[in-house]
This record gives C-alpha cells, structure tokens and sequence, in this order.
C-alpha cells in the first residue's frame, strides 16, 4: 500500500502541465454587451493634476525588447500617463509564440486576476475565439469619438456580428525584400518582377556561390510567408480569400501546381539548407548580414531591412499564373491589434485607453517604418523611410488582399494546414499530396 | 498515546489539513483532466460531450501522431536505461570507491541537473548551429566536412541530437542516488569480501550491486517516467519539429491545449500520460519483485 501510493504521489505530478491551463468550468458564453461610454474620449479628457490615487491598468503584448513594435507602445504609453497622471499602464511583453499560449491559458483560467485589462491579439479567427466565448469587451461605443478617423474595412477583421471588439495598430503585408548589393554582383539592378527573372537571377546567385532565399522552418508561419504569396499569385485572392474562410475547398489543381513551384525552389538550391533549423529572428539576421539576397517577410521588418548596411529594395512575388491572379495582389491586412478583457475590473477606461493607444501605436509604428497606418494618419509624413514609401506605393496600387493563413483560420485547421505547409518546406508530401491532405482533413 | 492512536476520529482531523491538500492540488487535477478528456472543447467556448472519441481519435489519427510521439519517448525511454543509468552506476561505482577529489568530481557531475534546462537548451542550440555551431566546426577543422549536418533541422538527426543533451543533463542525477546508495553499503561487507580475495569488480558485482537494488529501482522508474513526460529541453531545442520527428506526447498536448484550442484532447493526452507512467512504474516494480 505504501508503495502504491509513493507510486501515485510521484505520478500524479506529470498531470501538472495540463492542470495549469485551469480547471474552472467554462463561464457562460454570453457576448460582452456593451457599455455606453460614460467617460470623455482620451484626447479630450482634461488632466488631472496630481491625481491622489492611480488607476493601474495592465496590458499584455508582444512587444518585447527585440520586437519593432516595442517603441510605439513605449511612446504611446508614455504620452497617455503624461495626460492622464491618474493612470499606469503596467505593460508586460512576452515573446511571440509563448504569448499565444500565455493568453490563451489566462483567457481559459478566465480569474479576473490573472488577466490583463488590455491585450494584443491577432485579428480574425485568434480573436474570434475569444469573442465567441464572451471573454472580449464590446468597443462599439468608444470608437465614436473617433468619427472617421478609421476606415470601416481597418476594422473588418476585428468586427464579429457587427460589433467592434479589436483597435488595430498597424497594417501589414507579405513583401519580397531585397539585397540590391547582392544582386548588382550579379548583374541586377532592381529586383526581378516576373518568375523568369526570379529565377534567372536565383540561378546566378547560387552559380555565384550565393544563397538566394532564407526561410525559417522552425517557425511554420515564416514558410506561410513564402508559400501563400506563391499560392495567391497563382490561384488569385478571390479564390484564396475564400478557401480560407472556408466557403470553399483545397481541392484546386492549380494550389499543387503553387506548392511545385515553392519546391522547384527549394530543391534548386535556392534555399538555405539551414534555414529547417533556424527561427525567424536568425533567418533576418542572415539576411541583414548579407548572407542571403532575399528576404520575404511581413512589412513590419521594413524599419530594419531600410537602416541596413546594404542598399535594400522591395517587391511583390511575381506572378504565377496569369489567367487567374496579378501582380497587385498579396498577402496581408490589419492583423495586429488591442482587445479590452470583458472582465476587466475598470472595463470602460480600458476600453478607452485600449482605442487611444491603438491609434497612437499605429501612428509610431508608421513613423518608425514597422508598419502602414490603419488609422489615416493626421500627422506629419514627410520624414518616412523610403522602402516604406516604396511598401505603400505597393499597397496604394493593390487590387486584392488575404489575411495570413494561419491568422484567418481558427486555431484547430490552422495547425492542421501549418502542419502540411511545415511538410511541404521539408518536402515530405508534394502539391497533389498537399491538396488531398488539406481537402481531406479540412474540406 | 495509546489512547490517541485509537481514536480514529482524532486522527482523521490530524490528517484532514493534509488531505485536503493532497486532494485539492494533486487528485482534483487529474479528476479534472479526465473528465474534459470526454469532451469536445476549446477550453472557454461551449463543452460537447463525445464520450470516448478524443481516445479514438488519439490512437487512429495520424494527423495528431500520438503513436509517433509515444514512440518517440519510448526509444528515449529505452536509451536511458539501457545508456543514461549505466554510465551513472559506473561514475557512482567509481566515486563511490573514495577516490582523491571525490567531492569535486561529484559537484561536477552533478552541475547540469542544476543549471536550468532553458539554459542547457541554448547551449546545446548554439553547439549544433550548421554554421558556427561546436560541433560542425570541429568536424571541418579535423577534415570530416561530409559528416557536418544540420543537427537539429533534418529529420534523420533531429530525434538523436535531441536525446543527447536529454540523456547527458541527467546523468548526474541518477549517479548522485546511485551514490547515496553505494555510500550506504557497509565497509565491513567490503573488507571481509576483500578478505576473500574478491577484486573491485566482484566486490561491485557481488556486494555491491545486490545491496543498492532498491535504489536502481527507483531509478530506472525516475528514468522510465522522466522519458515518457519529457518535454523542456525538448521544447526548446525543437519544439517537436522538424516535420513532427521528436515530437513527444508532452509536446503534443501542448500543442493540442494552447495552439490548436482542444483541451479535450489535451486533456485526453495528460490522462494517457499518468496511466502509462502508472503503468510502467508498476511493470519495473513488478520485474524487480520477480528477480527478488
């Protein structure tokens, strides 16, 4: 008997990890109802002077130490205390893929105490869940202050049965950077716009000793950022736009020509073998080190690519297949985004403070080249980085755009399709093998 | 005190604190994970009850790979008794002979269990990078360029660079309960077998190795258990890639939980794990009985 339960004293520890994420029942899914705003916009609130007592407000987000976005919301935070001396916005980083999981075990725990007031968040599907189950604040009535100083399609991917319950905070697409250093020793000056010069300039690169493309395996959604854009320019947004949302199948002959195309690539050389071992973070060090020519990634790295030590250039994927899609096509949108806790404790300041630091995030973001304002900019443009002119020249002229996969779909068929996407990379199944998986498993 | 001890209750209010912690932080827990593992959940949406679906699809779905992961596991499992645990008889059997600088020796051995194992994971991450990583380095200079890999980004040598670091992190470990256990055996025993004319090896083979059996016991089910639930070193050198190769279970309830929004599954997986550490614990036990 002493043994028996020496046995069950050690076993029951392996339990641990799973009990952490929270046993609580599920609270009712009622949506959050929205509050009408009682209190004045942020920019009209008058400051108090030395307030006695502050409210805290905390506020989760990815914006960690080696994140871009990290200025803007350091500014935009100090700007709003500075205003409102009766308020401290607590903010608390955390690297990007720990962040899901952190996020997700808080909002499962559902303990007010263990939530933050304000949150980061992806739009679309990674947001929606928690809409769905009533965990997200109603912003509805805190964004009429604003009148229309936000486009209604910037807030599409936040919008959940008509309601508004995201701020987003910047506005990003996948975009093809480019080494111009790199490419002039090999005979080009701009950066190839059709496939055949993408590929006649690959092929000079790798005769030349040079490693074209860097793409991060060990992070599937960087191999996203270079499939989709393949996938987009072959079958066009349109058709995309909807197998993703799911109104229509994989089941297209031409989505398995895209994924051999994206393994030509790979198989000619045209990637580097290390990348299947690297993250997102090596993978743009390699590249603003000058190791490989080209860097397709989201717009957010624009900041970075435009201070590096070689001259940079950007472009869109070429297109693929003609018939069905453009060049003025691409992956992207308003993503990133604030989300107020329905259980938040002082629920109507976060809500407030939660649309006033969206805007002023998007605002410094845009100024410091991390990304496009979703918001339309009512400050002083002129002094932009040039490759982020050159990102909205792309945008101002497209004609059609998907949200990132992984970001449009809910959380189950993401992983399942970011798992054939991780196969691909490795080419472990082929494009037929691709298309009857994702047909099969997600329709 | 004979009095207290026959008075159930009293006992029963002495222990209840206890109890109720144990029940409360330990069993309730697992109760909890047993019965989410019969639902169908995102863990804060609605709950549908599928009875026992989420088992049936554990073990016949190959999009989910729990057979892969628990093979995976097992193999480490397999390597750590039959590799780890040697390795650290010997260094306990050696140490455990009072050899000069013994202490230092052990304080050395035992350091990576101390060092924290995201730590290790970096370390071990920057010795397998293709480029500047240690070990590909070293293969270049000593002329062996077509042994150099990119360790941890293939699949045929992700699994293995991954059992390295696992294996060699708790060696000491198990040596320092080894030695707690060959310290433990009496110096007369030696001496009298010494006596005998036995050697160091029939001393070790014969007095030594019989006396410590409980402890090795206990510490191939540490081994065994420790396999099956690994997941921190794992997690940090690969996340379980690439293409899924380490995955273990514990990776993949992670994955089920917080990435893919099925606590059910989740759920399923964390009640796979105790019954199969259970059920293991009880076969070693069961095994060393018998040799008894």
């Amino acid at each position: 008997m002493k043994k028996l339960i020496a046995l069950v004293l050690a076993l029951v520890m392996v339990l641990g990890l799973a009990a952490c994420g929270g046993s609580k029942p599920a609270e009712e899914t009622k949506p959050a109802e929205t509050k009408p705003a009682e209190t004045k916009p942020a920019e009209t609130t008058p400051a108090e002077p030395a307030a006695p007592e502050q409210t805290v407000l905390k506020l989760w987000c990815i914006a960690t130490e080696s994140d871009s976005n990290r200025p803007a919301y350091l500014k935009a935070i100090e700007e709003y205390e500075k205003a409102h001396p009766d308020v401290k916005i607590e903010m608390e980083a955390f690297e990007n893929e720990s962040y899901k999981t952190k996020i997700k075990a808080a909002m499962m725990g559902g303990d007010a105490d263990d939530l933050p007031d304000i949150f980061f968040t992806w739009s679309g599907a990674f947001l929606g869940d928690f809409v769905d189950a009533g965990k997200v604040f109603c912003l509805d009535d805190y964004y009429k202050p604003y009148g229309d100083q936000i486009p209604e399609v910037m807030l599409a991917n936040t919008t959940y049965g008509g309601k508004h319950f995201g701020v987003p905070t910047t506005f990003n697409i996948v975009a093809m950077f480019a080494n111009m250093d790199m490419l002039a020793e090999v005979g080009w000056d701009h950066v190839p716009e059709t496939y055949e010069d993408l590929t006649a300039c690959c092929d000079a690169l790798v005769a030349a000793g040079k490693i074209p493309f860097g793409c991060a395996g060990k992070e599937t959604w960087c191999v996203t950022e270079y499939l989709e854009p393949i996938i987009i320019k072959t079958i066009g947004y349109e058709a995309l736009g909807k197998i993703f949302a799911g109104e229509a199948t994989w089941n297209d002959p031409d989505i398995a020509n895209a994924v051999t195309t994206f393994q030509d690539m790979i198989n000619k050389g045209y990637f580097d073998p290390s990348g299947m071992a690297l993250g997102n973070d090596e993978v743009k060090a390699n590249f603003l080190a000058g190791k490989t020519a080209f860097y397709q990634n989201g717009s957010w790295n624009t900041g970075e690519i435009n201070d590096a030590s070689f001259k940079p250039a950007v472009a869109l994927f070429p297109v693929m297949n003609a018939a069905r899609s453009t060049y003025n096509q691409t992956i992207g949108g308003p993503s990133d985004s604030l989300a107020v806790c329905a259980s938040s404790k002082n629920v109507e300041l976060a809500a407030e403070v939660a649309v006033w630091l969206g805007k002023e995030i998007c605002h410094y973001n845009y100024l410091n080249a991390v990304g496009l304002p979703a918001w339309i900019p009512d400050y002083d443009t002129s002094s932009l980085k040039p490759l982020l002119v050159d990102i909205a020249d792309l945008v101002a002229s497209c004609e059609g755009m998907v949200l990132f996969g992984d970001t449009a779909m809910s959380a189950d068929p993401a992983q399942v399709y970011l798992s054939y996407v991780s196969q691909v990379y490795g080419c472990e199944i082929d494009g037929d093998g691709f298309v009857a998986g994702l047909t099969n498993d997600l329709g | 005190m004979k009095k207290l001890y026959s008075n159930k209750w009293q006992i029963l209010i002495f222990l209840l604190p206890a109890l109720i912690l144990f029940c409360g932080v330990l069993i309730a827990p697992i109760g909890a994970s047993a019965y989410y593992s019969f639902f169908d959940w995102n863990g804060f949406g609605e709950k549908t009850f599928i009875e026992f679906s989420n088992y049936r699809e554990l073990f016949t779905s190959n999009a989910i790979g729990f057979m892969k992961a628990l093979r995976n596991s097992l193999l480490l499992a397999a390597l750590s008794v039959g590799l780890q645990l040697p390795l650290a008889l010997a260094l306990a059997l050696a140490l455990g002979k009072g050899i000069k600088g013994e202490r230092g020796f052990l304080s050395i051995y035992f350091m990576p269990v101390l060092i924290s194992t995201v730590v290790i994971g970096q370390l071990w991450l920057k010795i397998y990078n293709p480029d500047y990583g240690i070990l590909n380095v070293f293969l270049r200079k000593v002329g062996l360029e077509s042994w150099t890999r990119i360790w941890l980004g293939t699949k045929k040598t992700a699994l293995g660079s991954v059992f390295v670091p696992t294996l060699w992190q708790y060696v000491g470990y198990h040596m320092l309960l080894l030695y707690a256990g060959v310290k433990s055996v009496p110096p007369e025993l030696r001496e009298a077998a010494m006596l005998d004319g036995a050697t160091d090896g029939q001393v070790n083979r014969y007095i030594v190795l019989p006396y410590i059996k409980p402890i090795i016991k206990i510490s191939v089910i540490f081994a065994v258990t420790g396999s099956l639930k690994s997941f921190d070193l794992i997690y940090v050198l690969t996340n379980g890639g690439p293409l899924h190769s380490t995955e273990v279970p514990s990776t993949l309830m992670i994955n089920m939980l917080f990435l893919r929004n099925r606590y059910g599954m989740g759920s399923t997986i964390a009640v796979m794990l105790i019954v199969l550490c259970f059920g293991f614990a009880l076969l070693i036990n069961a095994i060393f009985r018998e040799e008894d």
